[in-house]
C-alpha cells in the first residue's frame, strides 16, 4: 500500500460514468470545499481520467474500472455521494497536511 | 441566477404527491416527467434504469437523483429538471426515498443547483424540509443556487 501526502495533491479528478448527476455534485461540492487551496478539481468519465491526474475519486463501484484506466494514480472509492468519510479524510490531508494510505 | 433555476425546473417537471410501486417505477416516473416536458426522448429513460443498476444515485437524506448513461446524452433535448416528491416513500435497495430529482444534461448547465442540493441535504433541518415541502415555492426555494457560488 502506497501512501500520497495532502500537499503534494494539485489535480483532483472525480472519476464517474455519464458525468451529469452525482459525480458532478460532488466536484462541485469538492471545489467549494477547496476553493482556497491549489487544488484543481474536475470531472471525467472513467475511461478519459487525465494521465497527470494526482488523485482519483470514484463510486466504488467504479473503482476497478478507474485504476485499469489509470494505472498507477492513486483512487480513493467512496460509497456515499455526500458525507463520505473517505472523502472527508481526502478533503483534511489536503487542507491540513498528512499522508493517506491509497 | 433565479433564470438559471427557472430554466432548468419547469413547474409542469414537479410533482408533489407522487406514489411509486418500487424503485423502478419512481424512476420511470421521473423519466416521464422528462419526455413531458421536452427534455428528453422516449430512449433516455431505459438508460436512467440501466445506470441505476450499474451505480446507485440514491444521495442520503432520502433524497436520490436518477439520470441516464453516457449513452442516453444522445436523447437529451435539453438540460432539465424533473422534482418528484414520494410523500409515502419508495423502498430505494434498503433505503427509504422521498424525493426523486431525475436529470437530463448535454452540458453543465445543471451543475450550480447540485451543488446548492449537496448544501441542503449536509444541513439536516434544510433536507427535511425539501422532503416535506408541499409547494413549488418551498422547493424552488430550497435549490435556488446561494449567491457566489461557482456557475460551473
Amino acid at each position: 500500500m502506497a501512501a500520497i501526502n495532502g500537499k503534494d495533491i494539485h489535480k483532483l479528478i472525480v472519476a464517474c460514468d455519464a458525468g451529469m448527476g452525482s459525480s458532478v455534485m460532488l466536484a462541485a461540492q469538492l471545489r467549494k470545499e477547496l476553493k482556497k487551496f491549489p487544488v484543481e478539481v474536475s470531472h471525467t468519465p472513467v475511461a478519459s481520467i487525465p494521465a497527470d491526474a494526482d488523485i482519483v475519486v470514484t463510486h466504488s463501484e467504479l473503482a476497478t474500472r478507474a485504476r485499469q484506466a489509470a494505472p498507477g494514480i492513486p483512487v480513493v472509492p467512496f460509497e456515499v455521494f455526500i458525507g463520505d468519510p473517505a472523502v472527508k479524510r481526502l478533503v483534511t490531508i489536503i487542507k491540513e497536511g498528512g499522508d493517506l494510505d491509497v | 441566477m433565479s433564470d438559471g433555476l427557472t430554466a432548468l425546473l419547469d413547474p409542469r417537471g414537479i410533482r408533489l404527491d407522487a406514489v411509486a410501486a418500487d424503485r423502478d417505477d419512481a424512476i420511470r416516473q421521473c423519466g416521464r416527467a422528462l419526455v413531458d416536458i421536452g427534455a428528453v426522448l422516449e430512449p433516455y429513460v431505459d438508460t436512467m434504469l440501466a445506470r441505476e443498476r450499474s451505480v446507485p444515485t440514491y444521495l442520503g437524506e432520502g433524497v436520490a437523483i436518477p439520470h441516464g448513461t453516457t449513452d442516453g446524452k444522445d436523447s437529451v433535448v435539453r438540460d432539465a429538471l424533473a422534482v418528484l416528491r414520494f410523500p409515502g416513500g419508495v423502498d430505494w435497495n434498503g433505503e427509504t426515498v422521498s424525493v426523486c430529482i431525475g436529470i437530463a444534461a448535454r452540458g453543465d448547465g445543471h451543475v450550480a443547483v447540485l451543488a446548492q442540493l449537496a448544501e441542503v441535504l449536509l444541513d439536516p433541518e434544510r433536507a427535511r424540509a425539501l422532503r416535506e415541502a408541499t409547494t413549488h415555492e418551498e422547493i424552488l426555494g430550497l435549490l435556488q443556487p446561494t449567491e457566489g457560488a461557482p456557475a460551473s
